[in-house]
């Protein structure tokens, strides 16, 4: 067994899923001709509600269920129907699945024993594990006896005592308050990175996803809707449902009135939009335009030139402390949000309910939504 | 050389092991034979025998044994099947009653525990929280103790010069002895006493979960403590009342020794009928028939239990 | 009502219930030491039935013998109550799983003398067949381990269902074959529930008069059905003295098995105690 290079050095593809189906009872389909490919070092994150199939997939990988179809390659081999115990892939639980009966030290050393490495082998594994996670006063307790920080901790150095090829994460911080989950994500994507392994995760959280992944494939019902790197899903989201899932936005219904290259323009009821990139396809067709909140300015002036802007009334203001979320109602009746990042202490001069406010914004902030 | 041979051995044990997992995996042995075994051990001790006596109750006694209910004729198989136990009991005055009154005695315990059981699984989940556990071993003792012994000691306590009238009779306050035992008296206390704790258990795991804030919000809506009591309370526990009833009401129908032991000769309850049927008259046909309407009376409150379950579980999910 | 009348109600309906429950287990102990053949009219204290008890060979024999019948009853119940609950469990659907789950329950609202009845006939259709088994220890046993395998089922399932499904897969996942994974994840986790249904089948095998009444044959008498014999016929005072044996005996093992536990509680508080301040220090 081999450590993947440290750093985050894109080899060869290490984890391959080709068209890989799986069906419950003959009708239900969990996930529906599925295929990805995880190169060495990579840290890949499935995301998606719950009931998307990304759960299903993760276990697929581990070997907990057989596929339908399709076949699951590891560094070249096929394991599609090896059972888990054989697979040099190692998971960490939602739920963590510490052995309640073990100390801490017999955790992690239970995956290192039942390859039957020499003593102090496990023993040298064990404690390079423990110092890795910072818990090596803890050895001999029990998992009870631990916080829910802590228990984390423990369940990542037991998935990762095994050195294995691929580690599998299942809500790794699902079970953690908010506040300790943010200090919880650094440490854990700091700890990966250390021993360099590859990586695949599952969450229900866009932001987990994007501070933690390097990829990201965004899952409904059983499909990917979207694979890309963080920033590609949240700047350039290929449908209503990814634009909808990740993040807030705002989306104008529209016709394309004209393609060209390097431009494309559509008319929606409240405004027309300049879009400062080509697409394919033809004028006359129905699409949306996504438009983030952030990206978006408010003043009080008529903005110059015809492109990238409309006006109406803030009816709603919601004061985050960084920033403040404006509802403005256009003259269709369309509402959209507004983000202003309270970069100074004054706030005067801001808007007020009831006031008429411009939006404006760059003709790279948009994109068009085909389907 | 011994490390190698060593080695050697431990990767065709490896080997030996890693094809014997997969064809465990390939034919899934180990589920056929996890579900197998204990299939066959209940089907033969469980339903197999309530078959035989489906089947007997369906036949005739001869001298030594049951008439066969398949008979040749000519060659071909031909059923027989006797009713005449079925119809003698529907026809027998003295059966239906016996039916009848242990239905009453059944319901009657149950009752009795709901009245006794509840006030006190109330009040145990409202006490102390360290004291519970202590509270809820001392339930469960008794139960640890024979129960056989346990309703002797009633029989002690309650017959004719038994200590109960001993104790009466010479503090003064009766001049002749109650006539308690062999009463319909002596049965209930018994029933009560011996089912007691299966009324509470359930009742007070449902109460003790019970959550307070509930009863602070009904009180803060106005209901007085009673109003509280009766219109929050109670609905809420009323998965534990039903699970008390069953546990209570259906052993109650069978019982036997209870009854042979405090009840009399008076007392009719099914069990000793069919007791009597089977050790005394011999009639085998007519003591199977017995226990197929026996278990036909207690499938009927374990269906309505089932589909009150059922509808929970629908309600919940 | 004011509170203070709510609690003094409360506490005397429970001294009530109380009461009611331990009164005939302490008279039948108090005159188990009277010395009077007249088993309630009380003489003078003495161990007078305790000796007699010494000499009483019926009662030492069905002692003997129930002993033997409960331990082998609680052995093959817990064992196949292991296997009936994990088909259960581990299974969710399989055919008749339906079948399976309703002919373990059945033992456990069945009255007696219908599993006892039932058993018999069944027992007397095979001897009738095979010639085989004979009425005895054996068919006795059989009908307590069927009793046992429902109760332990019931016993091993809800440990089983409480348990974090995740622990198996987990174990999987870090190398154990199927095997491994139920002797060191499984079973040591189930341990205390074996335990548990170990002596609630031994009990209820040693308590048991009505099964062993269809199903014992001639020389072989539990000591349920010995007790049950003698008090059919009225008072008798070796029952009280062997009544009075069984609850000392039986006290004795709560006693100490609370008190076990609870060192067993204070032990592990104690070293949390200090994990805690070895974390700090």
């Amino acid at each position: 067994m081999s450590i993947a290079p440290k750093g985050n050095a894109v080899c060869e593809d290490l984890l391959r899923v080709e068209e890989v189906t799986k069906i419950y009872d003959g009708t239900i389909k969990a996930v529906d001709n599925v295929s990805l490919t995880v190169a060495s070092g990579e840290i890949f994150a499935l995301l998606g509600g719950s009931g998307c199939g990304k759960s299903t997939l993760l276990r697929m990988i581990a070997g907990f269920e057989a596929p339908t179809q399709g076949k699951i390659f590891l560094a070249g081999e096929d394991i599609t129907h090896l059972p888990p115990y054989q697979r040099p892939i190692n998971m960490m639980f939602q739920s963590y699945a510490l052995f309640p009966h073990l100390t801490v030290w017999d955790n992690i050393a239970f995956g290192l024993r039942r390859d039957h490495l020499p003593k102090e082998q496990i023993v040298a594994r064990v404690e390079s594990m423990l110092s890795l996670v910072q818990l090596s006063q803890y050895a001999n307790r029990k998992p009870h006896q631990l916080s829910g920080g802590q228990q984390q901790r423990v369940a990542l150095a037991r998935s990762l005592a095994k050195r294995p090829k691929l580690l599998l994460l299942d809500e790794p911080l699902g079970a953690l308050d908010k506040k300790l989950r943010e200090t919880t994500q650094l440490e854990l994507v700091n700890i990966i990175e250390e021993v360099g392994v590859t990586c695949v995760l599952v969450t229900h959280d866009q932001e987990e996803a994007m501070t933690m992944a390097s990829r990201i494939a965004v899952m409904s019902e059983g499909h990917f809707l979207q694979l890309g790197s963080p920033d590609d899903i949240y700047e350039m989201p290929n449908s209503r449902q990814v634009a909808d899932f990740i993040g807030n936005i705002n989306i104008f219904d529209g016709i394309v009135e004209e393609v060209e290259s390097d431009h494309v323009i559509v008319r929606s009821a409240d405004c027309s939009h300049y879009v400062g990139y080509g697409m394919s396809g033809n004028s006359g067709r129905a699409v949306g335009v996504a438009l983030r909140p952030e990206k978006i300015l408010l003043s009080k002036e008529k903005p110059a030139g015809k492109y990238n802007w409309c006006d109406g009334e803030v009816t709603e203001i919601v004061y985050f402390g960084a920033y403040t979320t404006y509802h403005l109602k256009l003259n269709s009746g369309k509402l959209i949000k507004v983000q202003t990042l309270n970069n100074a202490r004054d706030l005067s001069g801001n808007f007020s309910l009831g006031d008429r406010a411009f939006a404006q914004w760059s003709d790279l902030a948009m994109a068009v939504l085909t389907q | 050389m011994e490390r190698s041979s060593d080695g050697r051995v431990d990767a065709v044990k490896g080997q030996v092991m890693h094809k014997i997992s997969n064809a465990l995996r390939n034919f899934s042995a180990g589920r056929h034979l996890l579900i197998g075994v204990p299939y066959l051990w209940f089907l033969l001790l469980a339903l197999v025998p309530l078959l035989i006596v489906l089947k007997i109750s369906l036949s005739e006694m001869e001298v030594t044994s049951v008439s066969s209910m398949i008979s040749w004729r000519q060659g071909w198989p031909t059923l027989k099947l006797n009713f005449s136990s079925y119809l003698f009991i529907s026809s027998d005055a003295l059966y239906v009653q016996t039916y009848l009154s242990s239905l009453k005695y059944a319901l009657l315990t149950t009752l009795i525990c709901l009245a006794i059981g509840y006030p006190f699984s109330y009040f145990m989940a409202r006490s102390a929280k360290h004291l519970q556990p202590t509270l809820l071993m001392l339930i469960m003792l008794p139960f640890w103790t024979s129960f056989l012994l346990r309703i002797y000691a009633w029989k002690m306590l309650l017959v004719n010069n038994g200590v109960i009238n001993n104790v009466l009779m010479s503090i003064g306050m009766i001049d002749a002895p109650l006539e308690m035992m062999n009463t319909p008296f002596s049965l209930m206390v018994g029933m009560v006493y011996s089912y007691l704790p299966f009324m509470i258990l359930p009742l007070y795991a449902n109460l003790s979960k019970l959550d307070l804030r509930y009863l602070e919000a009904a009180a803060d809506l106005g209901a007085n403590p009673f109003k509280t009591f009766w219109l929050i309370t109670v609905p809420l526990s009323k998965a534990g009342i039903i699970a008390g009833a069953m546990l209570v009401f259906i052993p109650a129908l069978g019982e036997y020794v209870i009854p042979e032991l405090l009840g009399g000769p008076n007392t009719l309850m099914i069990g000793r009928v069919l007791w009597d049927e089977f050790f005394s008259n011999n009639d085998w046909p007519m003591a199977s028939a017995v226990a197929v309407l026996m278990v036909l009376l207690i499938m009927l409150p374990m269906a309505i239990y089932n589909k009150y379950q059922s509808e929970q579980s629908g309600l919940n999910s | 009502m004011n509170s203070n009348m709510i609690k003094w109600c409360s506490r005397s309906w429970m001294f009530a219930v109380y009461f009611f429950l331990y009164m005939p287990i302490v008279t039948l102990v108090i005159y188990s030491f009277n010395d009077s053949q007249l088993v309630t009219v009380w003489s003078y204290a003495s161990m007078r039935w305790y000796a007699v008890l010494m000499q009483d060979s019926d009662l030492i024999a069905a002692v003997v013998l129930s002993l033997k019948i409960a331990s082998f009853s609680a052995i093959i119940s817990v064992f196949f109550g292991i296997l009936t609950a994990f088909a259960l469990n581990r299974y969710k659907r399989f055919f008749g799983r339906m079948l399976l789950s309703s002919m373990a329950s059945a033992p456990l609202v069945m009255p007696d003398v219908i599993v006892g009845l039932s058993l018999l006939l069944m027992l007397v259709s095979m001897q009738h067949w095979l010639g085989y088994p004979e009425r005895g220890l054996l068919t006795i046993l059989l009908g307590h381990a069927l009793l046992g395998t429902a109760y332990a089922t019931v016993v091993v399932t809800s440990r089983l269902r409480e348990m974090d499904g995740q622990l198996d897969e987990a174990a999987m996942d870090l190398g154990c074959h199927p095997w491994q994974v139920f002797s060191l994840v499984t079973l040591p986790l189930l341990l205390p529930a074996l335990v548990s249904a170990f002596l609630l089948t031994f009990t209820l095998s040693f308590d048991d008069v009505v099964l062993s009444s269809f199903l014992s044959g001639p020389g072989y008498s539990t000591l349920p059905m010995v007790i049950f014999s003698r008090a059919r016929l009225g008072l008798n005072p070796s029952i009280n003295a062997v009544a009075t044996v069984t609850i000392a005996i039986v006290t004795i093992a709560v006693i100490a098995s609370s008190f076990y536990s609870a060192q067993q509680e204070r032990r592990r508080k104690r070293e949390q105690a200090q994990a805690y301040s070895d974390a700090n220090t």
